[in-house]
């Protein structure tokens, strides 16, 4: 057993329910401490128990970060009556320290949620998470292949885009000047790809049918994906930092 | 739900999903670079676009849950590529779908016109309107400044997504790429009324 695999070998599923129950729960608190105290947490859990391109995370945390500072100063300068003592003046607007603390929470609920997204995002691979939902929450076989045969096709669907659009400059189209024209321009660029992505997928049930694919549910799986000890110790940590960042959220305001 | 379908409606709706999973993070793209100056409203004009997918593959295939799965599935795969809104996305993506799905749910399944479409895109932004309000503490807003969002949202979602929707399958369709699906099957149907 190794400390920092813990995260990565967790289980998919029970992983996202747990990011579930977190954002739904720090969703009721308006005080700034509560989201702030649950960041440092998840930060230091990640820390810990994961091994993970810190560099990358940064990169990725800078939009939510601009986000959150979007969030900050709206609240600020439109928000509802909360009470308190102003804090701040100018002409007719007026910032009580209520205001203010609401404000810093959402911007910290942003960076908050963010953080646990990220945590899900570095330490999960797609596939198994797919197959963990087949297998710990019961979705049915013919949704969770059908996804499968979709996100192989992926790559496949970025190679035609860019056939289309090479394509398209060759015949001198696809460079308009206003940002209205390149919206309606979409379609031109959307109806060969759907077109090509209906073929594609009419194939591919055929195939799979050919191979007697019934998607049926099933017990027995090629991949079995499984719910170890270690899963409810995790959870019990990520439970024990969210209880505890609501109670300490709470007293310190 | 799903029984009814067949595989290959399966299958396309989540092909689909891939191809509106890459253009929804794109805009989420340009909603942020907008968002830190304008700050959440950013992406109330532009939210109709997360809803289309609901849209186009409820007017294809038109079976129940068909505007549910797809947005849901969209979710998926946008987390599976490894966006980093990460899994909450497919919460939002579930809430949206549900939204879609009530107006074709509540004409029985049985009309795809222009204003089914557009009342689902109605639908969907006023159910991610509700949990928006939840999840992101909208009610910390003033009043009048959250009616705009919410009209903005709901303006997107009728012309975007309800609109916009019918625009891009109908292309497709013309396409003659959907034979064998209900929508062209429909088509063909000598009308009743």
């Amino acid at each position: 057993m190794v400390l920092n695999e813990q995260l990565h070998e967790m289980n998919p599923a029970i992983k996202f329910l747990v990011v579930v129950v977190s954002m739904l729960t720090l969703a009721w608190f308006f005080n700034p401490w509560t989201p702030a105290i649950f960041f440092v947490g998840i930060v230091l859990i990640q820390l810990v128990c994961s091994r993970i391109n810190w560099k990358l995370w940064l990169l990725m945390m800078i939009p939510f970060v601009i986000t959150a500072f979007g969030y900050l100063w709206t609240t600020i300068l439109f928000a509802a009556e909360a009470g308190g003592t102003v804090i701040w003046s100018w002409k007719h607007i007026e910032v009580t320290d209520e205001q203010f603390a609401r404000a810093l929470s959402l911007s910290f609920r942003v960076i908050a949620f963010s953080s646990i997204s990220l945590l899900f995002a570095f330490t999960t691979r797609p596939v198994n998470f797919v197959m963990s939902l087949m297998q710990q929450f019961r979705l049915s076989p013919k949704l969770a292949y059908g996804i499968m045969v979709g996100y192989q096709f992926l790559p496949v669907v970025k190679e035609e885009f860019v056939q289309i659009r090479h394509a398209h400059r060759l015949r001198g189209v696809g460079d308009e000047k206003w940002w209205w024209q390149r919206l309606f321009g979409m379609r031109r660029m959307l109806i060969p790809l759907l077109a090509a992505a209906v073929r594609k997928a009419e194939r591919a049930a055929f195939a799979m049918e050919a191979r007697a694919f019934t998607g049926e549910p099933r017990t027995e799986f090629f991949k079995p994906v499984t719910v170890r000890f270690n899963d409810w110790v995790l959870t019990a940590l990520f439970l024990t930092l969210l209880i505890s960042s609501s109670i300490l959220g709470v007293l310190l305001t | 739900m799903l029984r009814s379908w067949k595989l290959k409606e399966v299958v396309l709706m989540s092909v689909f999903s891939v191809v509106f999973a890459v253009v929804y993070l794109l805009f989420v793209h340009v909603g942020n670079i907008w968002s830190g100056f304008i700050g959440p409203i950013a992406y109330e004009w532009i939210f109709g676009i997360w809803f289309i997918v609901s849209i186009i593959c409820m007017y294809i295939i038109r079976k129940p849950g068909a505007a549910v799965y797809s947005e849901t599935i969209t979710a998926a795969i946008e987390v599976m590529i490894g966006n980093a809104v990460g899994p909450r996305l497919i919460l939002s993506g579930l809430i949206q779908g549900l939204g879609a799905e009530a107006a074709f749910a509540a004409t029985g399944y049985k009309r795809f016109n222009w204003w089914v479409l557009v009342l689902s895109g109605v639908g969907a932004a006023v159910f991610s309107f509700a949990y928006g309000f939840f999840v992101s503490g909208y009610s910390a807003l003033a009043p009048s400044y959250l009616a705009l969002m919410f009209g903005l949202r709901v303006m997107s979602g009728a012309v975007i997504a309800g609109f916009g929707g019918k625009w891009v399958s109908d292309g497709l369709l013309a396409t003659g790429a959907l034979r064998g699906y209900a929508i062209s099957l429909d088509k063909r149907k000598p009308s009743v009324d």
